[in-house]
């Protein structure tokens, strides 16, 4: 589903991706994880063609990104932000928010599939009406969530959905991320800094660090430590704090 | 590129109350500001008195009275009479409708010309922003009122021709602003959403864009409105404004100035009005900043 | 614990609400710090940080405050003059935020804002001394190349960096208290560790009384040695570090449940299923 070959993303002089290729199977969730400053957000953005200054070629449903222009490209990919507090238009109301991208295409029977779209992501008809600051933070990402999924895309890309919620509603939103892959048979590209949230949500993953590639794991392999680079051990280490009632640190 | 109108009422029907909800907010936050309540007040004063001079006007505005010229203030003329003795109150209230008409006139036309061309030069950026500030430069380089006297030195003097010299001198502010909040919106997650659904740039800077930029272009217009009155009082004062016999406030004043010291009414009496009015609409403007403007809100 | 640095008891913060009603952000939330770390979890609104800034004095006027007994070090602080809590903020007190990008003035040297705390701290240092200090707190923090780093602006630092200087510039003072809100959240992991080893070793080093807040109660419960768990404005749980696995609270449970491991079950998340009474104080 996303085939990206020898992408390089330059901002100035500065290089923020460099040389990776990565391979996207249909239906799969694939992780992208690193920290601050190693180019997983900006890779993101440029598949969602955010960013222009990029040389490679990047495939999403067998389309050319380059070639295949806005339009079909609109109903294969969409994206859900990192920060629900700065996605959702402050002036706009849930209903406005989720009909707009319909109204922009012209697609028929919004008002019944906005009350289709509240009740996937469990939130009730009355919500239509609100705007964005009478909201939690998490029916912000959830709202934010429906409006990604308002035209039907086949990707979803996730840029850190969760790091900016509390941990009790981080759980409610990665549930719904996974019901929602497995009812409409998405196909996630998910960005974290998390480890923990890479392994509950992806197959597989990616690990970046200055731009470039440092390995490709799968699940398995980072469940059994599993890890080549120095690098990724690190990080694992670093990460490794999962104690649960019952268990002894 | 095509653009599709939105076919709003469907779903604003559904966003009725919670607006409703919002302007309550609103007004019960403005009611809790004194100076802001009393600005509002001074100016639905101007706006009743406007509408209802014929009525409490006991006089008529252009009808000389030779024999009654230059009577002080008193029962029968409250506040006195002017060189044709003409009722001074009476030419107050009907100039009330002079300055909304200006007032009015320079509002509609140069805030939304600012706020357009502001958000599309900041959305749009690269080429089409550089031209439009530098335009918006050349503008605001160029001394207000003289700006104003050469418009209206070319068109000729009147209260229209007035207004549209004002707007023209007062649009770039409005555009600087736009642009400056424009360039926080366009690159905002939600605004990328749009773009991500396939929304073409005239759609974000319309839909999106703008309504992020009006709060503060209607704080600021409202501060400037005090300015607006003075400019065009000063155009009429130097007998390039309104002409006469138009009750127009800064026209009165100038015609006061011959007996200022005599007669000091003739002069002062406009001249106050001109200062409340002003001041009503500074208080306004000053309560409306601490409601609207984007960057006091954020409280801590 | 030995002595108690301070002494929170019955401590309320409300505001005023939109219809003019008092809202209530903190009630009834009592606690001491003696010389140790103390760490206060809470999702966002627990109160968490609102009860730190009473304790520091810098609440928004807006805020009213009661209390039965608010003291650090034995001064009253409900009958200080603004004069003293200004003091103690300013030596025996001090505190780090979030996002040091925040908390530096973006146009002065970090060298020139310690040192500037320094100069408070005592004005007959001279101008060579001061700089001598303002270096070695620098290296204290394990900032490599002080002299370098001295003459940098924030914005040219990195998260990690920026608030290791928020650090030395709050410990320069050499405060008896300092309250740290979530000054690891914006960082990556690997820096983090870095951080608390820091606030660690300056704990133990200085005998400095630490607090703590977070949302994360995995990383509290590893770094502090006592934790408090706040819900809506309330205290419902203290725990003893390392001793997270007895959390009796069901609040405190379902936070710990929530959470996704590396090597965790990939069934659905259990989630937090929120319960009015705990919105009661504890008995």
């Amino acid at each position: 589903m996303i085939e990206i070959e020898n992408l390089n993303v330059r901002f100035g002089s500065a290089i923020a991706v460099e040389s990776v290729n990565l391979l996207v199977g249909k239906g799969e969730s694939f992780g992208l994880v690193g920290e601050s400053g190693s180019g997983k957000s900006t890779l993101l953005r440029t598949v969602m063609g955010l960013n222009r200054n990029w040389t490679g070629t990047i495939r999403l449903n067998n389309q050319d990104i380059r070639s295949a222009g806005r339009a079909a490209l609109v109903r294969t990919a969409q994206m859900v932000f990192q920060d629900p507090y700065a996605s959702l238009h402050p002036r706009f109301t849930v209903g406005n928010a989720l009909a707009e991208p319909m109204r922009i295409n012209g697609l028929p029977n919004i008002s019944r599939r906005t009350a289709e779209l509240l009740e996937l992501i469990g939130l009730s008809q009355d919500y239509a009406s609100r705007f964005p600051h009478e909201l939690s933070g998490g029916q912000r990402q959830r709202v934010a969530i429906a409006r990604a999924l308002s035209l039907s895309p086949r990707i979803l890309l996730l840029d850190e959905p969760t790091s900016a919620l509390d941990v009790s509603v981080q759980a409610e939103i990665l549930n719904l991320l996974n019901r929602l892959r497995e009812e409409l048979g998405l196909t996630f590209l998910l960005v974290s800094h998390d480890l923990a949230v890479i392994s509950y949500m992806c197959e597989r993953l990616m690990v970046m660090q200055n731009a470039r590639t440092v390995e490709v794991l799968t699940r398995g392999d980072l469940r059994a430590g599993a890890l080549k680079q120095d690098y990724t051990r690190n990080l694992f280490r670093a990460s490794l704090h999962g104690v649960r009632p019952g268990v002894q640190p | 590129m095509t653009i599709t109108v939105p076919p709003l009422q469907a779903t604003d029907t559904a966003s009725h109350p919670a607006r409703m909800r919002e302007v309550q907010k609103f007004a019960r936050r403005f009611l809790r500001n004194p100076l802001g309540v009393a600005g509002l007040a001074i100016l639905l004063l101007l706006v009743l008195a406007a509408a209802l001079a014929p009525l409490l006007a006991g006089h008529d505005p252009y009808l000389p009275d030779l024999a009654g010229r230059l009577a002080p203030p008193g029962a029968t003329h409250w506040f006195g009479t002017d060189e044709l003795g003409r009722d001074i109150f009476t030419r107050i209230l009907y100039g009330a409708r002079l300055t909304l008409l200006i007032v009015g006139l320079v509002v509609v036309t140069s805030a939304p010309l600012g706020l357009v061309i502001g958000a599309a030069a900041g959305t749009a950026g690269g080429f089409a922003d550089a031209a439009f500030m530098r335009l918006t430069d050349v503008f605001l380089a160029v001394p207000k009122l003289m700006l104003a006297l050469a418009f209206v030195a070319a068109l000729g003097p009147g209260i229209v021709n007035a207004a549209l010299a004002i707007t023209l001198t007062s649009w770039p502010p409005y555009a600087r602003l736009a642009r400056a909040e424009a360039l926080v919106v366009r690159d905002s997650d939600y605004v990328n959403a749009i773009r991500l659904a396939g929304g073409s740039e005239l759609r974000i800077i319309f839909l999106h864009v703008i309504p992020m930029c009006i709060s503060s272009v209607i704080v600021r217009m409202t501060l400037d409105m005090a300015g607006i009155i003075l400019t065009a009082a000063g155009l009429g004062f130097i007998g390039l404004g309104a002409q006469p016999p138009l009750p127009e406030w800064g026209a009165m004043i100038s015609t006061g100035r011959k007996f200022i010291f005599d007669q000091w009414w003739v002069a002062t009496i406009p001249g106050c009005a001109i200062f409340i009015v002003s001041l009503g609409f500074n208080l306004l403007g000053d309560a409306m900043r601490d409601l609207l403007d984007p960057h006091l809100r954020r409280r801590a | 614990m030995n002595r108690s640095l301070a002494v929170i008891e019955n401590l309320g913060i409300a505001f005023s609400g939109e219809d003019g009603k008092p809202v209530h952000a903190v009630k009834g939330v009592s606690f001491s710090v003696g010389r140790e770390k103390l760490g206060i979890v809470g999702e966002s609104g627990s109160g968490k940080s609102l009860s730190c800034r009473a304790l520091m004095g810098v609440l928004p006027p807006s805020a009213s405050i009661t209390a039965s007994r608010l003291e650090f070090s034995g001064i009253d602080l409900l009958r200080a003059s603004p004069r003293t809590r200004r003091q103690l903020r300013g030596g025996q007190m001090g505190m780090i935020l979030q996002d040091p990008k925040f908390s530096l003035n973006p146009v002065m040297t970090v060298g020139r804002q310690i040192a500037e705390a320094v100069r408070l701290g005592d004005r007959r240092l001279s101008v060579s001394s001061i700089r001598r200090r303002v270096l070695e707190v620098l290296e204290s923090v394990h900032i490599r190349g002080p002299e370098r780093v001295y003459d940098l602006y924030p914005h040219e630092l990195s998260g990690g960096m920026g608030q290791r200087a928020m650090i030395a510039m709050m410990v320069v003072r050499e405060p008896e208290l300092l309250i740290a809100d979530e000054p690891t959240s914006a960082l990556d992991v690997t820096v983090q560790a870095q951080v608390l080893e820091i606030m660690d070793e300056l704990v133990r080093r200085r005998g400095m009384g630490l607090i703590f807040i977070s949302h994360d109660l995995n990383l509290v419960s590893r770094f502090c040695d006592r934790v408090l768990v706040m819900y809506a404005g309330r205290i419902v749980e203290t725990l003893e570090a390392g001793r997270l696995a007895e959390a009796r609270h069901p609040y405190t449970r379902g936070l710990l449940a929530c959470l996704p491991a590396i090597d965790g079950p990939l069934t659905p998340l259990p989630t937090l299923e929120r319960q009015a009474d705990w919105r009661e104080i504890p008995a």
